[in-house]
């Protein structure tokens, strides 16, 4: 006869365990078995018909995929991005002493800013070189991407919401309409752009032939293939945005504007006293939010430009997907994908910190 | 509410009119798609600005929605992309209920530390796995069947957080009562969790059945059968040819890939919203 205590346990198990299981099996059990594979020599289509054609080689995939001949470090051509990492020590100063976060947030912030300074410093000596440039023009071209694409996704996304800040059907519906492009697959939304961009089919190259301009080359100008990509998602994405940062507005208690209102001030003061400071919580969580799911670009990169002109809008994931898929060298893919895990692990412990979720118990 | 500090009716109509003439240009690429499906391909050869810049058809033909459903790969990928879709919905929302509801509502040993290995989970990039579940489903021989489409879908964290959260909102009253009528767990759970627990489903189900449809990256590394591609893969595998000249036919496939989303997006919408919102809080 079992204990009442155990057989709570059990029960309790039984309704974990299914959900428990697939998580484990098919979530963790791969998250840990692609270190496995990243310290072997691993040729996809060899193990297929020998599973023994694999070879144990440490940290070479690691060395290979980011590491060079002949490396130096000094304050060089990057410089300016090193000095960034001063900024993001000074802003994690800065907010820890206005109490804007605590102290955890202030240790991530001043290791994460130590830790670009001194990496961003290594380059190749004179007769050097990178092992894999192209990893690090994939990695340059992710983090451009995510730059390019965040801000203006925060800024139309909180612009949107407060044009349709309405309180009846009126915000309804214009924030259906609005939404949804972001519910359409990211292969429907490419071949919608890849025929916007066209300079023969598309809809602008149409209106600019009508106005007596030369349409504008876009997807394989090595200029403008990013800011293509960038157009295509940021025109994708906003939906989701301009949801939380609405939620975030019909938050803030009405009262706050009227007492204002009463006190004279104009629609600018109560944008940046009110509604700017009651949005905090909601931009900081949209930041993260995109920023980790920009990172993990794939499908506009591969369908849109095919990572080209060249490798200028070659990224992380479709590098990694290149590597492991088209080489079949899934060990130095494990190992790019390793870099990737660090990366977005950083912004997802923040992401998971300021979550505010009820405890269980 | 910003806007309406002017205060009277006229401040009011001309936003509204500012923002129709806003959603118009977003959807243009929308409209521009669904326009050159209806337009045949021969013509769209030649120009795809016969009326309007592009943005109304003519002359107007079905032929490209026909030829899709007659001779085309597009109703196995549609058909698989459904199957895919709704048996992943139906077991996220199963496993992710029993699961919320003993981390809400059962006292066991162990929880918090399952909890947090669950937590843990978001910090996993979707997109960093892919190698490693590929071999997986190697060793398995399972590659090109619906069980390796289904499975990737079910072990994400987000429903089982989504669950208990929502559950640990519903009070203990209600299955105190049941507990003393001498109901056993599953009874509970069964029949008075789960009806509570409506809004939350719909809600998970929107954005389970969205996520899975519009899925890319894993579909594309499991199948390399044509007759398994799921309708978001077969798409990209009939874009990266030269598709100039098919240019109709492939915007009619774009719309069919997108139809059963956008229907079901515009029926359960506030739900999604309510999703959204929840996991932003």
């Amino acid at each position: 006869m079992l204990s009442k205590r155990a057989k709570t346990n059990l029960q309790a198990y039984m309704f974990v365990g299914p959900l428990l299981a697939v998580y484990t099996i098919f979530m963790v059990y791969p998250f840990f078995k692609n270190f496995w594979i990243s310290f072997h020599e691993w040729n996809l289509l060899e193990v297929a018909f020998n599973p023994d054609a694999k070879e144990f080689i440490g940290i070479k995939n690691y060395l290979r995929t980011a590491w060079g001949r002949q490396l130096v470090w000094e304050l060089g051509a990057l410089w300016k991005i090193q000095l960034l990492a001063f900024i993001g020590l000074l802003i994690s100063g800065w907010g820890y002493l206005r109490r804007w976060w605590g102290i955890r947030v202030l240790i991530i912030g001043v290791l994460f800013s130590i830790t670009l300074f001194i990496l961003l410093g290594f380059q190749p000596s004179e007769h050097g070189r990178w092992f894999d440039k192209r990893f690090w023009i994939a990695v340059r071209n992710t983090l451009v991407f995510v730059l390019g694409s965040v801000p203006p996704i925060m800024l139309i996304g909180l612009l949107l919401a407060v044009l349709i800040n309405y309180p009846n059907r009126v915000m309804g519906a214009f924030r259906t309409l609005f939404y949804l492009s972001s519910v359409l697959s990211v292969t429907v939304i490419t071949l919608i752009w890849k025929f916007m961009f066209s300079p023969f089919q598309g809809l602008p190259a149409n209106v600019m032939k009508v106005l007596g301009r030369e349409p504008i080359v876009w997807t394989v100008n090595p200029d403008l293939a990013m800011p293509s990509i960038i157009i295509a998602t940021v025109w994708w994405v906003i939906g989701f945005p301009m949801i939380v940062l609405l939620a975030g507005l019909q938050d803030i208690p009405v009262e706050q504007y009227e007492a204002a209102r009463i006190d004279g001030a104009n629609a600018f003061a109560l944008f940046s006293y009110i509604t700017l400071p009651g949005l905090r919580r909601p931009l900081i969580f949209v930041l993260l939010y995109e920023v980790i799911s920009q990172f993990q670009i794939f499908g506009q990169a591969h369908l849109l430009t095919a990572g080209g002109p060249g490798d200028a809008t070659n990224t992380m994931v479709r590098y990694i997907y290149n590597t492991g898929f088209r080489d079949n060298e899934i060990g130095r893919a494990g190992a790019m994908a390793v870099f990737l895990f660090v990366f977005m692990g950083i912004f997802s412990f923040v992401y998971l910190q300021i979550s505010s979720r009820k405890q269980i118990d | 509410m910003l806007f309406t500090t002017v205060g009277n009716k006229t401040g009011y109509y001309i936003s509204i009119i500012f923002l129709c003439v806003l959603v118009f240009l977003w959807l243009l690429p929308i409209i521009f798609m669904v326009s050159l499906s209806l337009q045949p391909n021969e013509l769209l050869v030649v120009s795809t600005a016969k009326l309007a810049f592009g943005l109304l058809p003519s002359p107007v033909t079905i032929k490209n929605y026909m030829r899709l459903l007659g001779i085309d790969q597009t109703p196995r990928w549609f058909l698989n992309s459904a199957i895919v879709s709704v048996v992943s919905t139906a077991c996220v929302l199963f496993l992710s209920s029993a699961a919320g509801y003993a981390f809400a509502k059962i006292e066991f040993s162990g929880k918090k530390l399952v909890y947090a290995f669950i937590l843990a989970g978001l910090m996993i990039p979707r997109e960093g796995v892919f190698i490693s579940l590929y071999t997986l489903f190697s060793d398995l021989k399972l590659h090109n069947t619906y069980f390796s489409l289904i499975i990737p879908n079910l072990a994400v964290p987000l429903g089982t957080i989504l669950m208990t959260q929502f559950l640990l909102g519903v009070p203990k009253e209600f299955e105190e009562a049941a507990q003393i009528d001498g109901a056993n767990r599953w009874y509970i759970f069964s029949k008075i969790m789960i009806p509570i627990a409506r809004p939350a489903l719909s809600t998970l189900a929107i954005i389970t059945f969205l996520a899975t449809w519009n899925s890319y990256l894993w579909p594309l590394v499991t199948t390399q059968e044509t007759n398994m591609f799921t309708i978001t893969v077969g798409l990209a595998s009939s874009q990266q040819g030269y598709f100039e000249e098919a240019l109709g036919s492939i915007m009619a496939q774009g719309v069919i890939a997108s139809f059963p989303v956008v229907l079901l997006f515009l029926i359960f919408q506030k739900n999604l919203v309510k999703g959204i919102v929840v996991q932003s809080k």
